[in-house]
């Protein structure tokens, strides 16, 4: 019976749209190691770029907590970070390939991406990446 | 930030609903065809709680039954119903999609646009990924829908 197929044509289409995605995250991690023009980012300090959104839950109830311990124990003059809510500046969130919130991008000193997390991202994890990207390890 | 008091265990019924009636109408008509049909009751059944909460019986089911017996405990949390609405709206439009070829016999179609649904209801009821959500956040980032906020039903 053809119907049988039906289940199975259906997790088919459900699965081959999940690697879509997937793939076009690839095509963000390509970002790294590359400059995008990022406006109102003028320090010259290792930084994170956040992305949210009104609609991200976890955005609200863990990135942004993580993200102010983060910058609360380190300093306003170790990193930069610039909240970005997509609904604002759509554009932004396009250059950086953004299709998930929350998504964070460590970008060192001279704006060069070096790390992107889709999805939440602790403050342990962002630390690690901020000192690779130049962060001074004893901030 | 404006977030709403909003009660996920509405959706949860919803989800329930759906993936009991997708899979068990889809068993029995393996045997019986026409039971197919269940599938524009069930669209019927999501476009009208996305129309009107007085129209949507999952949460008349939750509110009038489920809750007050103690079945199903309430699961408030403080967020946009809206990208939940939307994703009610696409699988109604799916059911509805499914429904048309029914009308046309054409079961294998109809049943697999069925599966679709009953898929993502449970990748949603069971682990709380919202494609449908995902998909109107995509769609808010690129302009197409505006950001805006309704109240809870």
């Amino acid at each position: 019976m053809i119907l049988l197929l039906a289940p199975l044509i259906a997790l088919a289409i459900v699965a081959g749209t999940a690697l879509l995605l997937r793939a076009q995250r690839g095509g963000q991690r390509k970002l790294v190691g590359s400059v995008v023009e990022t406006p109102r980012l003028q320090r010259q300090l290792p930084s994170i770029l956040y992305f949210t959104g009104e609609t991200c839950t976890i955005c609200h109830t863990a990135q942004k907590p993580a993200l102010r311990t983060l910058a609360a124990g380190l300093g306003d003059d170790v990193i930069e970070i610039r909240e970005i809510d997509i609904a604002d500046e759509p554009a932004l969130a396009r250059q950086y390939l953004v299709m998930s919130l929350p998504t964070t991008i460590v970008l060192d000193a001279a704006g060069q991406v070096t790390d992107i997390n889709v999805g939440f991202a602790s403050g342990e994890t962002l630390r690690r990446q901020l000192v690779d990207a130049g962060m001074p390890v004893a901030a | 930030m404006a977030r709403i008091a909003f009660d996920r265990s509405v959706l949860k019924v919803n989800q329930t609903i759906l993936m009991i009636a997708i899979v068990v109408g889809y068993v029995v008509g393996l045997a019986y065809p026409a039971v197919a049909w269940i599938l524009p009751v069930l669209a019927v059944m999501m476009l009208a709680a996305v129309a009107s909460p007085a129209l949507n019986v999952p949460r008349i089911l939750y509110t009038q039954v489920l809750r007050p017996s103690g079945i199903v405990k309430p699961r408030i949390v403080q967020e946009d119903p809206a990208p939940h609405r939307f994703a009610q709206l696409v699988g109604g439009v799916f059911l509805a999609a499914a429904s048309v070829f029914v009308i046309a016999d054409l079961l294998l179609a109809a049943w697999v646009l069925a599966w679709i649904v009953a898929t993502l209801a449970f990748l949603n009821f069971a682990f709380n990924i919202c494609v449908g959500c995902i998909m109107y956040a995509q769609l808010v980032r690129i302009g197409v829908l505006p950001l805006h906020r309704e109240p809870a039903r």
